[in-house]
């Protein structure tokens, strides 16, 4: 029947979740910060694909490598310059912050680009691959393809860079890690760009998927706090496997409780998760 | 000495003169500031301007803005032989529709409109109609169609959409005659009012007319994924499918059918297909998308409103804001230009003669014949029916505004 095609579609999108999240969790598990400024640098990467794309026929794939950067440098810039005074503070002042950036960064987008949806369509179209039964888009499945990538890198980057490796050590220890000669100012800074860079790409790829507009934003990072909820925080391989945990559930559920159910589905799991298991699936305290 | 208080006599007394003159002088400006305050006529439009539907809003600015400008370009409305400047005030309501009866509260009890536009949407204009009707102030819904809204006894509200099934009922009649082979019906709709409401509609047209429905399905706002939904229509095998919410939606469903390779003879989503937006975002998976809408810029209409023809509506609104207007902007220009038709007649603005006046309407506008019924809503539209051909929306319905027939084949 079409389950299959409904698992392929779970898969698909989960890992797309799992790339949104992934630098949230990153974020809040190491540095305990609740970014709530993710739902919005995604979309600010998915109109830098748009208008590298329209304007200059840069194609996403390669926008995605320019993103990297651009997004890492201004979020190094946000904590190092902002978020840095508060860094020790309980986490609610972080997250008012955060919030509070969040609002200039959403309205300014608004105000520059309007809040009409746009979208990236590629030319020549992508096209869709038969495999049997199951019908899949191309554009999706490069778009997972990068996704898993990207969680790779960054979980490469954690376990044997020695930014990486600095950034565990000022979470499990930070009077330890100063101690070892870890400069922690620099450390935060460079987790909070890493999770900026991480949006910023996955913004580009969300870009040729879903349509584009500031008011995406919080569709976005509530996506990525169910992820985190339900993968556990901090560790990238748990961002994955929630992320494929939501899309799986949303896409199942939709198909035996009805699509108008699919959204209180992932957020039923999500107080479920809370109550039963609030680790998530792998998490674990700082980083593993 | 007696000099001295002599001078002090007369310095006192002139400045008495000087306060007393000043004090009159004054009393004067006070008064005339205050009859220059009515020289003009407050209008209130709570509009969500932020927020999720902030496009709409925007539309709906550029109609009251053009009208505002029209109107008073020509002097203002003539409220019993003087003319008086129309005002809009906005507010913001952030499409949060508590906050919009607030809005209309504040509008009405604090800044003293003497009249309302709804704020947008089927759901607020509801909830808002009861403030202007506690207060007895005559609101004009331009953005709402769903019979629910007028269904309140109200006497001060009025809308400018006819009511959904004269959108979904033309509709399934031109289908079944362009293509007799069409049995089998796919509905999913939005989980909000409007986009419900008009879906439910659908169902009972299709059904009426002897079509089988084999697929009902909601899915919820803020819906990122479509997938298993759209699963489900494809092994449905449906000759027709029926979408409804609005244009982030519509685009993405479209996106999604194209990425699962679901095609039908007959493809209908309203509502977004009206707009040049959704023709440019969902590129050429848009052909053939066919849908249904209260005005199309191709109505011929010979209006007695400030606007005249509705070539002459279009002319003005493209000189404005160089863009081709659709039924949003449309509606809420005819707002006002219904409310100055209303205070001409009353001859003033009494709020109450206003009503009586406004409830009486007869006249055709740019817009089309406004007739309205006794619950308020207009019912006297033949909302065309269009599908969008060659990247460019063509009418198909009523006659005498055809330009062109009605094909088959959504890829």
């Amino acid at each position: 029947m079409y389950t299959l095609q409904i698992l392929v579609n779970g898969i698909v999108l989960g890992c797309l979740y799992a790339c949104i999240a992934a630098g949230f969790s990153l974020v809040w598990g190491v540095l305990n910060v609740i970014n709530l400024m993710h739902g919005s640098f995604i979309v600010l990467g998915s109109y830098l694909a748009w208008g590298a794309y329209n304007t200059m026929g840069i194609s996403p794939w390669l926008t995605v490598l320019i993103a990297a950067p651009l997004f890492y440098a201004g979020g190094y810039l946000v904590q190092r310059g902002l978020l840095n005074r508060v860094i020790a503070a309980p986490v609610l002042v972080t997250l008012t912050l955060t919030f509070g950036l969040d609002l200039i960064l959403n309205n300014a987008m608004i105000l520059a680009f309007r809040a009409d949806y746009r979208s990236l369509i590629l030319d020549p179209p992508l096209g869709t691959i038969a495999m049997g039964s199951v019908v899949v888009p191309v554009d999706r499945l490069v778009a997972m393809l990068f996704a898993l990538v990207l969680t790779g890198v960054l979980y490469l980057i954690l376990r044997r860079s020695r930014v990486g490796r600095a950034i565990i050590a000022v979470r499990l220890d930070r009077d330890a890690a100063t101690l070892m000669g870890v400069d922690v100012k620099a450390t935060n800074a460079a987790a909070f760009g890493l999770g900026a860079g991480m949006a910023g790409c996955a913004g580009v790829l969300m870009a040729l998927i879903f349509p584009i507009s500031p008011l995406s934003s919080t569709a976005y990072l509530g996506k990525a706090f169910v992820v985190c909820v339900l993968g556990g925080l901090g560790s990238v391989p748990g961002a994955v496997l929630g992320g494929l945990l939501l899309g799986l559930v949303e896409s199942f559920g939709a198909m035996a409780f009805g699509p108008e159910h699919a959204v209180t589905l992932s957020f039923s799991l999500l107080i479920l998760f809370l109550v039963l298991r609030p680790q998530g699936l792998l998490g674990k305290r700082g980083f593993e | 000495m007696s000099q001295a208080s002599s001078i002090v006599t007369v310095q006192s007394r002139s400045a008495l003169w000087r306060t007393l003159g000043c004090g009159i002088a004054m009393t004067c400006a006070l008064s005339a500031g205050q009859a220059l305050a009515q020289q003009t006529i407050r209008f209130g439009a709570p509009l969500p301007l932020t927020g999720a539907l902030a496009p709409e809003a925007l539309k709906q600015q550029q109609g009251y803005d053009l009208w505002a400008e029209v109107v008073n370009r020509a002097g203002g409305i003539d409220v019993g032989g003087k003319k008086m400047k129309v005002e809009i005030i906005y507010t913001d309501y952030q499409s949060n529709t508590p906050r919009a009866v607030q809005a209309a509260e504040k509008l009405i009890s604090q800044e003293k409109v003497d009249f309302l536009f709804s704020p947008f949407g089927s759901g607020a204009a509801k909830a808002a109609s009861t403030v202007s009707e506690r207060y007895g102030v005559p609101t004009i819904a331009s953005t709402a169609s769903s019979s629910q809204v007028y269904d309140q006894g109200y006497k001060f509200l009025f809308g400018t959409f006819t009511p959904n099934e004269t959108l979904t009922s033309p509709l399934t009649d031109i289908v079944r005659k362009a293509a007799p082979n069409v049995k089998r019906v796919a509905i999913l709709a939005r989980n909000d009012l409007f986009p419900l409401a008009i879906a439910q509609e659908m169902e009972k047209s299709a059904k009426s007319r002897g079509l089988e429905l084999v697929l009902f399905e909601k899915y919820a706002i803020n819906t990122m994924d479509h997938s298993s939904a759209l699963a489900q229509i494809k092994a449905a095998k449906p000759d027709w499918i029926f979408a409804t919410g609005y244009i982030n939606d519509l685009v993405l469903l479209k996106k999604q059918m194209g990425d699962q390779r679901i095609e039908a003879p007959v493809v209908t989503m309203i509502a977004g297909p009206a707009y040049q937006e959704f023709i440019d975002a969902a590129g050429a998976g848009a052909e053939n998308i066919s849908s249904a809408a209260w005005w199309h810029p191709a109505s011929q209409y010979n209006g007695t409103d400030v606007f005249g023809t509705t070539a002459n509506y279009v002319k003005l609104f493209s000189e404005k804001y160089k863009s081709v207007p659709d039924y949003a902007q449309a509606s809420a220009s005819v707002s006002g230009a219904l409310f100055q038709i209303a205070i001409e007649k009353a001859g003033s603005l009494d709020k109450a003669k206003v009503r009586d006046a406004m409830a009486a309407m007869d006249v055709v506008t740019f817009w089309g014949p406004v007739r309205f019924g006794a619950n308020g809503q207009i019912n006297s539209l033949e909302p065309p029916v269009f599908q969008i051909q060659g990247g460019k929306a063509v009418v198909v319905f009523p006659a005498a505004i055809k330009q062109g027939d009605f094909k088959l084949g959504v890829k």
